[in-house]
């Protein structure tokens, strides 16, 4: 990929923010590998490589893109998504459309990079059509500025075409998360396959609000809907996973892990099971509190501290 | 030495153990035998110093350190470890950052290795996350390695063959071997007596009394004829029977 010479200094600092998310810069600039730079509201890189067609303009405070894996192709490597905001204040609103044809077969690494802004709202909606026996998988990890002045308001809608493979893993752990509200639904027809996991970590005076919704609407479609919360300080969380079994022999299991640490957190989550089908099987697990003291005790007594030990828990928990 | 003197713990007001004294000498192979419900585990739990196990009097020395109201980390810390009777699951941890509890214990990856061999496991578990992904026996003998890796002077097994096929017995005796070879005290809570016949010294336990201690194949064979018929008698029984000793 060449970036234009205007967008150099901006590259620059894109790559830097990109990198603390945990992503590749060099990445970026692999012409085997396709990709899309967004900083702000510009797209200031874009790669294609054979049988994937990416498409992408500007809008108002944002950027649109339109991403298409070709009917059949099997994309060797990764495609990266690299989204940054460099001011210290704004809104970044962002659209995509993602077209996996039958019997496509992609993954998709994304960072959402916003370490240097303060008061800063990022409006993400995806559209994701995976066809026929098709497989998509997206991983997204978010990093944002620790004065906790970042909002994300996330929202996917995805559907499964037959036989259709789709995983989407949500991250933010790494820093705070300022205000977080993610929405993720997903249709599946007959025999598709979802996996959706959100995790996050929240600490000071955070905001966590997380949907995910599982429509089993084909024959034999099978989804999991997993989400794991480390709320500590005065973090607020509120967690709803949600299944719908509408289809005969679909199954879907949902999970909710909260561990809290403080007696400031205000943790809630919900799980939803549905069922309009007799043959459709669905099962949900949810804990929330404190770390597991068998855990802890198992570790106290290797030597590590109390703090040390949850601290082990938590990472491993959220790895 | 790991010494308890004159031990009296209640938990919710029922008395667990009474009057129990106990020594432990660096390099040597002990067993506390008995029936469930006896006491065994929360003599572990104590000795450990786990919360809720604090005794209501009598003291526990480490060295001649006084050591009866330090917390479980402090204790660790000063060389006492337990492998507890349940394996817990660590979700997202591989064995590797678990021998070494997250980079703390500075070991080569050759001692890794070799701490797996030691309990039957091969070095692509080093790979594996310590979750649901293991049985419960592969999770206890990743327990024992993790143990080994720890250098400690003295370990406490409590039941270190549940979860485990009666086959691995060997395996842990293999393992006690190893631990007694780097002069270390081991405390093997168990209500086998095939595992108690190897040590060098037995403690059992009845209803919270020391009903007998000393050479462990009698205390094995009286283990067997007594205490396997034995319906739990009252401790009134129990405790005259000490006396008579």
């Amino acid at each position: 990929m060449r970036i234009a010479p205007d967008y150099s200094k901006e590259f620059e600092k894109i790559a830097e923010a990109y990198e603390k998310s945990g992503g590749k810069a060099d990445n970026l600039l692999d012409k085997r590998i396709a990709s899309i730079i967004i900083s702000g509201d510009k797209v200031i890189g874009l790669n294609n490589v054979e049988g994937v067609e990416i498409e992408a303009g500007k809008q108002d405070l944002g950027v649109w893109a339109k991403i298409r894996i070709l009917k059949g192709k099997k994309i060797a490597m990764p495609i990266h998504l690299c989204t940054g905001f460099l001011g210290k204040e704004g809104e970044q609103r962002i659209n995509f459309e993602f077209i996996i044809e039958d019997g496509a077969s992609v993954n998709f690494i994304s960072h959402c990079s916003f370490p240097w802004s303060t008061k800063l709202t990022h409006k993400m909606t995806a559209i994701v059509k995976i066809g026929k026996n098709a497989t998509m998988t997206y991983a997204d990890a978010h990093f944002h500025s620790e004065e906790g002045g970042v909002t994300v308001i996330s929202e996917t809608h995805a559907i499964v075409d037959e036989n259709g493979r789709y995983s989407n893993t949500f991250e933010l752990t790494r820093t705070r998360v300022g205000k977080l509200v993610v929405k993720m639904d997903v249709d599946l027809k007959d025999g598709a396959i979802a996996n959706l996991e959100s995790k996050v970590r929240g600490k000071a005076n955070d905001e966590i609000n997380i949907k995910e919704s599982l429509g089993l609407n084909g024959k034999n479609a099978h989804g999991i809907a997993k989400s794991t919360i480390v709320a500590t300080d005065q973090t607020h969380a509120r967690i709803i996973n949600e299944a719908f079994g509408n289809a005969p022999y679909s199954k879907g299991h949902i999970e909710c892990t909260e561990v809290t640490k403080g007696n400031q957190v205000d943790v809630a989550t919900l799980p939803v099971l549905k069922v309009t089908n007799d043959l459709s099987e669905l099962t949900h697990e949810a804990s929330i509190g404190r770390i597991n003291s068998k855990q802890l005790a198992t570790l106290v007594a290797k030597g590590m501290s109390e703090e040390e030990a949850t601290e082990f828990i938590i990472k491993g928990m959220l790895s | 030495m790991l010494e308890l003197r004159d031990i009296h713990l209640e938990i919710d007001g029922k008395v667990i153990l009474k009057r129990l004294n106990m020594k432990f000498e660096i390099g040597k192979r002990y067993t506390v035998l008995g029936n469930n419900g006896t006491g065994k585990s929360t003599v572990a739990n104590m000795i450990m110093g786990m919360e809720d196990y604090r005794p209501q009097s009598g003291r526990i020395y480490l060295d001649g350190v006084d050591i009866t109201d330090l917390d479980m980390s402090k204790r660790a810390q000063m060389g006492i470890t337990i492998a507890f009777q349940e394996n817990v699951r660590f979700d997202g941890i591989r064995v590797l950052e678990y021998l070494t509890l997250g980079g703390k214990i500075k070991k080569s990856l050759e001692e890794m290795k070799n701490a797996l061999k030691l309990v039957g496991l091969g070095d692509e578990y080093l790979k594996r996350y310590v979750d649901g992904s293991l049985s419960g026996g592969e999770r206890k003998r990743i327990e024992l390695a993790s143990i080994y890796m720890l250098d400690p002077k003295y370990v406490i097994l409590d039941e270190p063959d549940s979860g485990i096929d009666m086959m691995s017995i060997e395996t842990i005796n293999k393992f006690i071997d190893a631990l007694i070879k780097r002069k270390i005290a081991v405390i093997t809570i168990t209500h086998r007596e095939e595992i108690a016949i190897n040590s060098d010294y037995a403690y059992l336990l009845c209803a919270g009394i020391v009903l007998k201690e000393g050479d462990p194949v009698e205390i094995s064979k009286y283990y067997k004829s007594m205490c396997d018929a034995c319906d739990h008698p009252n401790e009134i029984h129990l405790v005259k029977e000490r006396e008579m000793i």
